[in-house]
């Protein structure tokens, strides 16, 4: 599978992500040449343990996230990033979970958004919203160098492009930026040959940062 | 509709009126005229467009004429006019001659999109040259092929009677390129070229030389059919599952350990030659003839590209790997002009060069302003590329340090040594 690294918008201190932000991002991008491909969506689940006395919930790990991707239609992925878990499951793990009702979800998160190729590279600009809700709690932007999927080979065309796409966004004086952060895959158990897996690594990663913009904006409804 | 018939293709759509037999009412000549009316209608074709050939030819030499005397006599001018109206006449006949022939159906839409006319349907022209006119007449094709069998057998008795005489003291009985030939010397085989200057350089010695030299590259070889059946099993960029790469894997491994025995085996049948630098690129050469050291063809593709359009003439789907075969043709064309005989070690040290593709930097990532692509530096310089080996007496620099001049890379707008 390509490399791919998936970008968070951090706004400025004392700003707010709102969709205007989002245009511009897909504005910059088209005017890069991007062709637009189409559209593209994930999930993120917050799960909770349901247990008869609710005190014990401290004992189990609460950044329990279960994710779905476009590009595993068939697939789920589960991370517990506390303990550097990932796992890669079939769908259905989602009808059993629901029988088990052992964990419950807390809040989902869609993904949602415009993919567009500039050439080797592949984009997507999308806004975080919460499931039955229109309102934007974030931008991610997902980058893709597709002809080869060694992480340690392709690290560096992907930051040069990065530095391209934040200097193409500079132009536009937008309140905030994209970042980076790259999780420690081998804590995970993951190789240097990208899979699905990394990209629900990286997710679950951005989960973090994406909850505290939430905060400063408003406390995170539970 | 007789013209559905006339060209012989059970096609879904012709089917219909292919299985009905032509004296159903319908036709206006019986088949065998029709075939002959159209061959003649063919060679007549053929001679309007030597006849316009030739007008061309007289307009140009009139032209000519005209711009050496200028102002002199009307006769350049007159001889213009009348090669002129002559032209439209034949264009005109031609024209003609084209829509008779699409009346009777022997040129149509199948016919002209060239990729499809010898693939679902039968052809109409057969490679002896006889025109068959519909699917049950399917014996003539295969009478056809028949003669044209017995025909080749013909011709390679008559050429290798003629080899016999002409060149005797090639005839050792072996009629291939077979790689000792190559130390016998004698200049005048078509292909061989010779070897006496490096004694060393049959194919599996530059191949050797190759993997000892440059580290991390994969090499395999590869006669051409098991090639195409390697390049379909590869699994192709867009599959992702997880379990294809492990399985892959196995593909290699086991690959691996037939790869070993083949290539002692088969050194003269060795056709594509594989370099592999994992997860950068996969090169992929074309000897001809098979089991030379002749290169004639090259291209990159992404190690995780497959499918049957991976091969040496192939286009990777990826821009950055498409201008990197590009550029090795226009390599592989100077490596063979300049020296034939070293010319497949250099383009394999030199496809060796790109393995720092996405590391070495020229600035690495730049916007390829005609394409509008944003590119790693593809362009690597061949024309001083010596691709030298250490006990080379010719060189102080050894192919490992290599000094930067050596090794630069470009962008295709920086190239410095464009033609």
């Amino acid at each position: 599978m390509p490399n791919k690294w998936v970008l968070n918008w951090q706004p400025n201190a004392g700003t707010t992500v709102n969709s205007q932000i989002l245009n511009e991002v897909s504005q910059c991008v088209e005017g890069m040449n991007g062709v637009k491909e189409g559209r593209w969506k994930a999930a993120l689940t917050f799960y909770k343990p349901m247990l008869r006395e609710q005190a014990l919930a401290a004992e189990f790990p609460r950044d329990f996230m279960g994710i779905s991707l476009p590009e595993q239609p068939s697939k789920y992925y589960f991370v517990i990033r506390g303990q550097k878990i990932v796992l890669e499951a079939e769908q259905t793990i989602q009808t059993i979970m629901e029988k088990l009702q052992s964990y419950k979800t807390r809040v989902t998160l869609n993904f949602e958004g415009s993919q567009y190729r500039l050439g080797d590279f592949q984009l997507r600009v999308g806004k975080v919203v919460p499931l039955h809700s229109e309102s934007l709690r974030g931008i991610v932007m997902e980058m893709e160098y597709l002809p080869i999927s060694s992480l340690d080979k392709s690290r560096q065309m992907m930051e040069e492009f990065f530095d391209v796409c934040q200097e193409a966004l500079s132009k536009r004086h937008l309140p905030g930026h994209f970042m980076h952060i790259e999780p420690n895959f081998a804590e995970y158990g993951l190789f240097d040959n990208y899979t699905s897996q990394h990209t629900a690594i990286q997710y679950a990663t951005i989960m973090a940062q994406l909850i505290a913009t939430a905060h400063a904006v408003q406390p995170v409804r539970n | 509709m007789q013209q559905a018939s006339a060209t012989g293709g059970p096609t879904p759509a012709a089917a219909k009126s292919v299985q009905s037999p032509p004296d159903s009412g319908e036709s206006v000549e019986a088949p065998p005229k029709q075939v002959a009316l159209a061959m003649d209608r063919l060679s007549q074709a053929g001679r309007v467009i030597a006849d316009i050939r030739l007008g061309a030819d007289r307009l140009l030499e009139a032209l000519f004429v005209a711009s050496r005397q200028p102002q002199q006599s009307p006769k350049p001018l007159q001889s213009i006019l009348k090669e002129e109206a002559s032209m439209r006449n034949c264009l005109q006949e031609l024209r003609t001659i084209g829509r008779q022939l699409e009346d009777s159906g022997v040129l149509n839409e199948s016919l002209r999109s060239r990729s499809n006319s010898w693939g679902l349907h039968m052809p109409l022209v057969c490679p002896d040259g006889a025109v068959v006119a519909y699917a049950w007449k399917r014996q003539l094709a295969g009478q056809a092929g028949a003669s044209a069998v017995d025909r080749t057998r013909l011709a390679l008795k008559a050429f290798t009677d003629q080899k016999r005489r002409f060149f005797p003291h090639l005839d050792d009985g072996a009629g291939g390129e077979s790689v000792s030939k190559r130390h016998s010397g004698f200049q005048v085989s078509t292909d061989s070229h010779e070897e006496e200057l490096n004694d060393d350089r049959t194919l599996s010695d530059i191949l050797l030389n190759l993997e000892k030299e440059v580290k991390n590259v994969k090499v395999f070889t590869y006669e051409r059919l098991d090639w195409l059946k390697r390049a379909s099993s590869l699994p192709s960029s867009s599959n992702e599952c997880i379990v294809e790469s492990s399985k892959e894997h196995n593909f290699r491994s086991s690959n691996n350990l037939r790869q070993g025995t083949k290539r002692v085996i088969t050194a003269d049948k060795v056709a594509v030659i594989e370099l592999l630098f994992p997860s950068v690129f996969r090169a992929v050469v074309s000897l001809h003839p098979a089991g030379s050291i002749d290169p004639d063809a090259v291209a990159f593709f992404s190690p995780d590209e497959g499918g049957s359009h991976v091969h040496a003439r192939g286009f990777s789907v990826y821009h950055v790997y498409r201008h990197i075969t590009e550029h090795a043709g226009l390599a592989l064309q100077y490596f063979l002009g300049r020296r034939t005989e070293t010319s497949l070690h250099s383009l394999l040290h030199w496809i060796c060069s790109y393995q720092n593709l996405f590391s070495k930097v020229c600035r690495l990532l730049s916007m390829d302003t005609q394409a509008a692509l944003l590119l790693p530096p593809v362009q690597r310089p061949y024309r001083n590329f010596t691709g030298s080996k250490p006990s080379s007496t010719q060189q102080s620099i050894s192919f490992k340090d290599q000094s930067v001049d050596e090794n630069q890379a470009y962008h295709v707008d920086c190239f410095p040594e464009e033609t």
